[in-house]
């Protein structure tokens, strides 16, 4: 196998779905978000939505955390650190790939 | 790789969604002027002079705490919440800026020299902050900002003498007085613009979303 094949093959398959990589992406850019903005930016329905952060946070990319906002429940997620690492990794295969 | 990369902008432009940051800059601009004008206009012993950093301070406090109760009460409950990355880096670099123009305008103005046009080249700074900022994400704001940027260069050819009767502190100070009146004609028009371009902005985000009922997932 040369070394390109060997790039596009390690690419992580978590990350690598484009909902997921949506996902990950715009919560890269900042400290934390909650879900209806990760609706509204990537026009995923909430059972989508819901099934990527949960396959995202068994990966341990992503952490999720259930609050309530003025008696509203809402829930908050951050990129941990290894999600941080898992995506910047991730940018720096795709680029050798491509 | 170019749209992961429109994708990690996207939340950095989503602050201004609501017109919120153009309003708090307007707010700022027009606040500004509206210190300035009583600081020139009151007499240098009036308690006004003693109080003017109150009311600085409280222009800070309206802007940061208006801003965050328009994003808790209406933008957060329609297109959600987002809490932004600080590094330490951009702070230092950004108060670093704001502190050499502050400075470099405060030596001026105490030695009363013709510094018309480092205002003016910081108001042409401002300008392209805005666009930075604003505009990268709505075509139409590149308007604004050019309205910005033509403002700058009218205020800067204005005669002298318009600009020493607005900022009229002091006829023994011409240099000083034309030096305030750029100031303060430039923040006007700054936040006029910048009123007129959030208040568009809020207004289609009023009408182009619906809060959300309730959250789930």
């Amino acid at each position: 196998m040369n070394q390109q094949i060997r790039t596009i093959a390690d690419l992580d398959r978590v990350i690598h779905e484009p909902g997921r990589l949506m996902i990950v992406a715009l919560l890269f850019a900042v400290e934390q978000a909650d879900f209806l903005y990760l609706q509204h930016e990537t026009c995923m329905n909430k059972g989508t939505l819901s099934s990527h952060l949960s396959r995202l946070e068994e990966a341990g990319y992503v952490e999720i955390t259930k609050t309530f906002r003025a008696k509203i429940p809402q829930t908050l997620l951050r990129l941990t650190e290894s999600g941080r690492q898992a995506f910047e990794g991730y940018r720096r295969n795709l680029k050798a790939a491509l | 790789m170019d749209q992961v990369g429109s994708l990690l902008n996207r939340p950095k432009f989503y602050y201004n969604i609501d017109g919120m940051g153009e309003l708090g800059g307007s707010v700022m601009c027009l606040g500004f002027a509206l210190l300035l004008w009583l600081l020139m206009r009151s007499p240098a012993d009036s308690i006004w002079h003693q109080i003017s950093v109150f009311g600085f301070v409280g222009l800070m406090f309206l802007i940061h705490y208006g801003t965050k109760a328009v994003k808790t009460r209406i933008t957060y409950p329609r297109t959600g919440f987002v809490e932004y990355r600080k590094p330490f880096h951009t702070q230092a670099i950004a108060a670093a800026l704001s502190a050499l123009t502050t400075v470099g305008l405060a030596i001026g103005f105490r030695r009363h020299w013709d510094n018309s046009a480092l205002a003016s080249l910081t108001g042409l700074a401002f300008a392209a902050v805005c666009g930075y900022h604003f505009a990268r994400a709505l075509r139409w704001k590149w308007v604004i900002v050019g309205a910005m940027a033509v403002a700058t260069f009218v205020i800067a050819f204005l005669p002298a003498a318009v600009l020493g009767a607005l900022g009229s502190e002091s006829p023994a100070h011409p240099d000083r007085a034309k030096l305030l009146g750029t100031v303060l004609l430039s923040l006007m028009v700054y936040g006029t613009l910048l009123l007129i371009s959030g208040g568009i902005s809020l207004w289609l985000y009023l009408r182009h979303t619906q809060p959300s009922a309730q959250e789930g997932q």
